[in-house]
């Protein structure tokens, strides 16, 4: 086993990252280490986070400094000794404190690289020998094959495929993605045995064909195999299915396994593998949902989403430093009494692209959230918002508070309470001016973490809406135990209001519940007078909806806080 | 222009510098560029002035390993003793070693100059 790793090695640089806020210092350990290594760079822990997330299967070491503004050295290896992958990528740390020295080692660093640097010789026998340890501890630890199936793990398979298969660029290879569809019900319901038993009889199979197709196979983590087989005919994979699941049905008994397979057809050799496996999961995951299906091949339109996907992520950077970002405001009106009053508004995110116009904000959020930089967006929106209620106090007098979205990713952040300080407390504004919505799926995603971050939210003052009430799995009993200030029903409620009773009846109950429990109540996508009307005789204490008001640019909500001024 | 000789006579640890540049004299010299252009002993000044010390430490640990790293020993020692004052953030007159500080790095900038 190891003389394929280190025939692999052979012909290999290996990746290095750079973690200084020094440029000076970036630049002259850079010219180092690049002798021997490939270098990427980063200037703090929260950059050099999204770089190890992004190249973890490749970067072989890390450089890190310790003082850094946004994330310091010691933050970064506390998440990365909290997460079972990215612990095992060495760090090396740079400093000049003997104190440092120690910490780090305690916190999980290999070595450390005294500052002002040793000479280049020394300094690259470090980096040597830590890499050298690391991946001699990863054979010791590694296994080649999956003990329940006996296909190689998924190493191995990226491992075997690059020595046997990428090198022979005359053969067109298919890459496969084979899911097993809800195997996680059939565990529960029927015990891991059986779950196995199922496993076990697909994972014989999968090797049976790819032993025929002159391909290899892996099971690549619990429910999904890959398969990297000479190319063929797209009606082919059909056979395959039913082979896979005539097989897996010996062992489900009553149970009907089904499978989604994904196939990215003559596979650029010039890419990645696990690109190249990513294209197929591409198109396996586009048969969510999708029964009677059986494989869904890569094509020009996944491709064409893929690159667009890529260009949005590539132009987030440019887009946050040059604003282009807008935020609209929706206003809220106050129902209760006799007649609408604005009180607050919600902050709407739009992208204006310099090429691809108005994106809108369901291609580009799913999107960050998919890659873990939805922070960065939600940061960008508290400021401007924070900003803008700061101008409406100055020019008109009043606080017209603006709820803002928070994400499930930036509950788990442990600066969430402080980074939102900062931003009320830097515009002059009290917490209670900003509200904060959280979407109900984050509650029942992890209740007690997000249980914690918001009774800590709301000590300090901010307001706290439940969005989208009533679109998961929640029920009415959470109202009595969760700590929210306000909630905001699921928009598919409001909709049907006039034309369904059992909508009506259930938007009607929510708000009796939700007055029981003394928590006000907002309804949005209000599009009618209808419907306008049917909420305020539940007793809905808050609408905003294109009946009052769409969403508006900072300057024309202006015009409808004078006009409420006036009225 | 700055050549090693002005360096050395300027008391920087030339071999060292050199050394941790690989022996490259126009990359040592570039670096050392970039050294003189950089701002942060200004913000320096600043921040102990406005006694954010916390700041203040932060931003003299990095300078230390900037002129450190280039043995540029001169700007290096009064930064050193400022860094380790300010990392127990003692309350003191740090008028003179910045000033000491400041002074080098001008006779460094002039020399570049010359």
């Amino acid at each position: 086993m190891k003389h394929i790793i280190e025939e692999k090695n052979k012909n290999f640089r290996r990746l290095v990252l750079i973690v200084d806020d020094e440029q000076i210092n970036r630049v002259l350990l850079g010219s180092i280490v690049q002798k021997q290594y490939d270098v990427i760079f980063a200037e703090n822990g929260k950059e050099a986070y999204e770089a190890i997330k992004e190249y973890q299967q490749k970067i072989s070491l890390i450089l890190l400094d310790i003082l850094m503004p946004e994330m310091n050295g010691y933050s970064l290896l506390e998440v990365l000794k909290k997460d079972p992958v990215l612990r095992k990528i060495p760090v090396i740390v740079l400093t000049s404190d003997r104190s440092a020295e120690v910490k780090s080692l305690q916190m999980g660093a290999v070595d450390f690289i005294p500052k002002p640097y040793d000479m280049p010789d020394v300094i690259m026998a470090r980096i040597g020998r830590s890499i050298e340890l690391a991946e001699d501890r990863f054979l010791i630890n590694a296994t080649e094959t999956d003990a329940l199936t006996g296909l190689y793990v998924r190493e191995f398979f990226y491992i075997h495929i690059s020595r046997y298969f990428h090198s022979d660029s005359n053969r067109q290879m298919d890459a496969i993605v084979l899911n097993v569809n809800k195997l996680r019900i059939v565990n529960e319901l029927r015990g891991r045995e059986y779950g196995d038993a199922v496993l076990r009889n697909i994972g014989a199979k999968i090797r049976e064909i790819a032993e025929r197709s002159e391909g290899i196979a892996c099971r690549s983590e619990g429910d999904c195999f890959f398969i990297y087989a000479v190319h063929r005919d797209a009606a082919c994979y059909a056979d395959w299915y039913d082979e896979i699941v005539a097989e897996a049905n010996k062992a489900a008994g009553n149970s009907k396994i089904t499978l989604k397979i994904g196939v990215y057809q003559n596979a650029d050799k010039n890419m990645e593998i696990e690109r190249i496996f990513d294209r197929a999961l591409i198109a396996c995951n586009t048969l969510v949902n999708q029964y009677g299906v059986k494989y869904a091949l890569y094509d020009e339109e996944m491709h064409n989403k893929e690159l667009y996907s890529e260009k949005l992520l590539g132009d987030m950077d440019t887009a946050l430093e040059k604003k282009q970002f807008k935020i609209f405001y929706q206003p809220k009106y106050r129902i209760s009494g006799d007649k609408p009053v604005l009180c607050s508004a919600e902050a709407l995110v739009r992208w204006s692209h310099p090429d691809l116009g108005m994106v809108s904000p369901g291609t580009f959020i799913p999107l960050f959230e998919m890659n873990g930089l939805i922070y960065r967006l939600d940061r960008y929106v508290w400021e401007e918002a924070a900003i803008q209620v700061r101008a409406w106090k100055e020019a008109f007098g009043v606080v017209i508070p603006v709820s803002v979205n928070v994400s499930r990713m930036d509950v788990y952040e442990s600066g969430l309470e402080n980074s939102l300080m900062e931003i009320v407390k830097s515009n002059g504004l009290k917490p209670e001016d900003l509200y904060l919505e959280i979407t109900e799926s984050a509650y029942t995603d992890n209740s007690e973490q997000i249980v914690d971050v918001v009774t800590g939210l709301r000590e300090k003052g901010f307001v706290v809406e439940m969005d989208d009430f009533g679109s998961g799995y929640s029920s009415l009993n959470m109202l009595a135990t969760l700590p929210i200030d306000a909630l905001k029903l699921d928009m598919r409620f409001i909709r049907n209001i006039c034309t369904s009773g059992v909508d009506y009846r259930l938007v009607k109950l929510m708000i009796d519940t939700a007055a029981l429990m003394s928590i006000p109540t907002i309804a949005e996508g209000v599009e009618t007078e209808e419907q306008y009307r049917l909420l305020r005789e539940v007793g809905c204490d808050i609408v905003q909806g294109y009946y009052f008001s769409k969403p508006v640019p900072a300057e024309e909500f202006a015009e409808l806080i004078k006009k409420e001024l006036t009225a | 222009m700055l050549t090693l000789e002005k360096l050395e006579e300027f008391g920087a640890n030339v071999e060292d510098g050199l050394g941790r540049c690989m022996n490259n004299e126009a990359f040592y010299l570039r670096l050392v560029g970039m050294v003189i252009s950089d701002d942060k002993l200004d913000r320096l000044g600043e921040l102990i002035e406005a006694n954010e010390l916390d700041g203040a430490f932060e931003t003299a640990h990095a300078l230390k390993g900037m002129y450190g790293n280039l043995s540029l020993t001169p700007v290096y020692t009064p930064l050193c003793e400022m860094t380790e004052y300010l990392r127990k953030r003692t309350q003191m007159d740090y008028g003179p070693l910045l000033l000491e500080a400041k002074r080098q790095k001008k006779i460094l900038t002039d020399l570049a100059g010359d």
